[in-house]
């Protein structure tokens, strides 16, 4: 029925969404069909508009009138959100509506409020109908992404704003009131109000507040005991006076700087008006000194002692937490602690040689696995092997039994450092990962030219392979002969192909995600192997069949996306993917050991926010895009 | 005065024939069930009127236009209103041109009937909501006396009466529309269109019920009563 009514109405609703953005730009059609089936709906003010607690959000949100406020609600921290007010023209629900999900915030009407209301299935209607709702829609899960981002790194960075830096003003770092005396109290009252408080200093003001002198526990021997003086004299008598003073907003360094300079442990903090504000000891400064990334190295580089060591691993781990903190990526972080893992590890191998003597030997310590690949996450064992020339004057046994002795020393000593013994034993250790160039080329070949199911396995350990000390060229002769022999092999590569597909993302259909995979644990997923495993697999099989060399599972995406056309859009998704599974397993057992579990890789998809789940399940998105790759390129 | 007799009449002759489809449409209307005024606003239909006259007098005036907007479970469905122009009237013309809308011809005869029929289907039974309801509500039950010879009879809230007294911290003393609708800064597309008031009036009641719901008056039928008794001690007083 031709109806005028509903015929004014829709215009006059036209009218209103055309001052707002997406609407302004959107196509007539699609601005009709939004407005023709929207529904007016009013909230007092008080009135909750959509929480989590409602389920499944059922209609998306545009403001007509009034303001909205929105606070996070649950989500995976404590973090408190600035709360965000919405006005006439912003809608919102758009995350919750799209995931078909309960919102993470709590939107309050603030005053009266009235809003059209769209119905899900009109939504989805309208986002196939435009283009323009549909890519605003896109934008704002991508804002969502970031902003989910930026929530990680705020939790972090709350932590990380406890541990104070040198570059803290001394506003924070004064934690207590100072406790203070006027020039004419006893020393008996000052030395009793010490021992009371456990002060080991007192500060001596004047009426105004300003301090004239400063008397220490180690004033007590040398200027009251010793020389025998009455306690009942004034505690000017004794004091040192003129005292270090520094304004509020000076920073630790400007403190460490007076002690230094004036040979005193105490500075005291001022405001404006110069009346103390706090006392500083050096004792604070110490405890404010962290390590930074230099110092680590210069650390673990000048280090004789497994103990030094050990100290730098802990180092390595803070240091990683302050990148995660700071916004590196797991890109950046986890090379990050592959690097600095190395410059352990190639210290612990030179302090061994000491004991050993190599001499005149071509040699090369290699890493497997994740250390191969430069993916270290905070928690790693050892993977690792020798590769050595035995020339025909050497008697092959002999020089392995030397290699090996050394192998179970710098293993041990890793183990000590904070890398436990590899329980597959893969170490170099091992008679079997300790061989010449030949042997290893030897190995690699019969893998894969028998692709059995345990040739495969190692390949997806061992053919990850890096050198990090000694000749790194013997390491390059293995790589050339690998990617030799998997270049003729088009069989091998097939079977790769296979068992990487073994393996599927954890993407129900219908629920979210699959969590039973491992009855132990119910309820989570193990991101390393129904998640990180998915990408460095099928990196792995594109990397052998195009000859690249890199181990490195980004490098390898990175490169075998020029050679297999991959559309540039589609590698920078798969790779953000791959570094979100990572983002989330430095966050997980970063969270485990902080709570002195041993960190494992399971996690609970239920505890993570709506955002995150969104990203995940994304991320998983992607690596099935991969492994379509994989059954295409070998008709699996 | 024959629209008067015709009331009390009841089912009395209509100034026009009736077909039998139309006379069966109207019976329809009559078996529909009484609405269940105690379900909550917000799970109940309103329907909100306003008209546009020639002027204000009951008897006299002529009716030009009907606008109606349902409110249905607390919402409205910009699908779910009616326009009925009766008669031509200069400044309808004038507010739907100024809109860019088409005009729809004014119905006359057997055409009124249709669409008061039309208006009939689409009130159903109804709860019925105005502002200023004495006079709304007598235009309206008079044209379709006139044309269906119908009595309409179905219960009618005036939100004149209802909201001085759920929004007593509001001064509402000068009693205008125009002094509510700012208040709550509802725009009107075209003031004194009947269509624009009437969603302007509907948008109104969408503020009244949530109001009303927190003062416990949760339903219809509890508007209605609190209706009777604010006239009940105005006119005893």
């Amino acid at each position: 029925m031709n109806n005028s009514a509903t015929e004014m109405l829709v215009a006059a609703c036209i009218e209103f969404l055309q001052a707002y953005p997406p609407f302004d730009r959107m196509e007539a059609e699609a601005l009709r069909f939004l407005a023709e089936h929207v529904r007016l709906a009013h909230y007092p003010k008080g009135a909750q508009i959509l929480s989590s607690e409602m389920g499944v959000a059922p209609v998306l949100y545009i403001l007509q009138r009034g303001k909205v406020r929105v606070r996070a609600s649950g989500g995976a921290g404590n973090v408190e959100f600035s709360a965000i007010t919405l006005g006439p023209g912003q809608a919102f629900a758009i995350g919750a509506l799209m995931a078909q999900r309960p919102t993470s915030s709590a939107y309050v009407a603030r005053e009266d409020v009235f809003c059209y209301e769209l119905p899900a299935d009109d939504f989805f209607a309208l986002t196939q109908q435009s283009t323009v709702f549909s890519l605003f829609c896109s934008q704002y899960i991508a804002g969502l992404l970031k902003q989910s981002q930026q929530q990680l790194q705020l939790q972090f960075a709350q932590r990380a704003a406890e541990q104070k830096t040198m570059n803290s003003p001394l506003a924070v770092i004064v934690k207590r009131e100072p406790v203070s005396v006027p020039a004419e109290a006893s020393i008996r009252q000052v030395v009793e109000l010490m021992a009371d408080r456990h002060l080991g200093s007192m500060v001596i003001v004047d009426a105004g507040e300003q301090p004239v002198g400063i008397f220490t526990l180690s004033d007590v021997l040398k200027r009251i005991v010793l020389p025998g003086r009455s306690l009942d004299q004034p505690i000017s008598s004794v004091m040192s006076t003129s005292p270090q003073t520094l304004p509020l907003a000076a920073n630790a360094h400007d403190a460490a700087l007076a002690m230094a300079m004036h040979g005193i442990r105490h500075v005291l903090a001022v405001d404006e008006g110069g009346r103390l504000k706090g006392v500083v000891s050096e004792r604070d400064l110490f405890k404010l000194q962290g390590a930074g990334l230099r110092q680590i190295r210069h650390a673990i580089d000048a280090a004789t002692s497994l103990d030094v060591l050990q100290h730098a691993r802990e180092d390595v781990r803070q240091l990683s937490l302050t990148m995660l903190t700071e916004g590196g990526g797991a890109q950046e972080i986890t090379q990050f602690i592959s690097t600095l893992n190395d410059t352990v590890t190639r210290r612990i191998i030179e302090l061994n040689l000491d004991r050993h003597d190599l001499y005149g030997i071509d040699w090369a310590w290699l890493s497997f696995g994740s250390e191969g690949r430069d993916e270290q996450t905070f928690t790693t064992d050892q993977d690792n092997g020798i590769v050595f020339i035995c020339t025909d004057i050497m008697d092959r046994e002999l020089t392995q039994l030397r290699f090996l002795e050394f192998a179970r020393d710098v293993n041990a000593d890793l183990d000590t450092c904070g890398f436990p013994l590899c329980k597959g034993n893969i170490m170099a250790s091992n008679p079997a990962l300790c061989l010449t160039l030949e042997e290893w080329e030897e190995r690699f070949a019969h893998w894969v030219r028998t692709p059995e199911p345990q040739a495969l396995l190692n390949a997806t350990i061992f053919f990850d392979f890096r050198p990090l000390y000694g000749r790194f060229n013997l390491a390059h002769r293995m790589r050339l002969s690998l990617l030799r022999q998997t270049r003729g092999n088009p069989l091998f590569l097939r079977m790769l192909a296979q068992n990487a597909l073994s393996v599927s993302p954890p993407l129900g259909r219908i629920r979210d995600f699959v969590t039973g995979a491992d009855p132990e644990h119910p309820g989570t997923i193990d991101l390393k192997k129904y998640g990180v495993r998915l990408f460095t697999d099928a990196a792995r099989v594109f990397a052998l069949a195009h000859q690249i060399e890199a181990t490195n599972t980004v490098s390898r995406l990175k490169r075998a996306s020029a050679l297999m056309n991959f559309s540039s859009d589609d590698l920078a998704a798969s790779l953000e993917g791959f570094n979100f599974i990572q983002l989330l397993r430095l966050r997980h057992q970063h969270f485990e050991q902080e709570h002195g579990r041993p960190g494992d890789n399971l996690i609970r998809p239920d505890e993570l926010n709506e955002i995150e789940r969104r990203i995940l399940k994304e991320a998983f998105r992607q690596a099935r895009k991969l492994q379509a790759r994989l059954k295409l390129d070998y008709q699996l | 005065m024959t629209w008067f007799s015709r009331l009390f009449a009841g089912q009395s002759a209509p100034g026009v024939a009736l077909t039998t489809r139309q006379q069966q449409c109207i019976a329809a209307w009559q078996q529909l069930p009484a609405p269940d005024l105690r379900r909550s606003h917000y799970r109940c239909r309103y329907v909100v009127v306003d008209v546009e006259t020639s002027g204000i007098n009951v008897r006299t005036d002529r009716l030009y236009t009907i606008g109606a907007v349902g409110l249905v479970d607390g919402q409205i469905d910009f699908r779910d209103t009616l326009q009925l122009i009766l008669a031509s009237a200069a400044p309808t013309s004038e507010a739907a041109t100024a809109a860019g809308d088409a005009v729809p011809a004014p119905v006359a005869g057997p055409q009124a009937v249709e669409a008061l029929i039309a208006f009939l289907q689409f009130v159903g039974k109804a709860p019925l909501v105005a502002y200023n309801v004495p006079f709304v509500a007598a235009m309206v039950e008079r044209v379709l006396a006139e044309g269906l010879g119908i009595e309409f009879a179905l219960p009618w809230i005036d939100l004149e009466w209802v909201m001085p007294d759920l929004f007593r911290d509001i001064d509402s003393t000068q009693g205008r529309l125009d002094a509510w609708l700012t208040h709550f800064e509802i725009d009107s597309i075209h003031r004194h269109n009947a269509v624009s008031d009437a969603y302007a009036t509907a948008q109104l009641l969408q503020v009244t019920i949530a109001r009303g719901a927190r003062k416990g008056f949760e339903t219809p039928a509890s508007l209605l009563e609190l209706e009777k008794a604010r006239r009940h001690l105005h006119q005893s007083s």
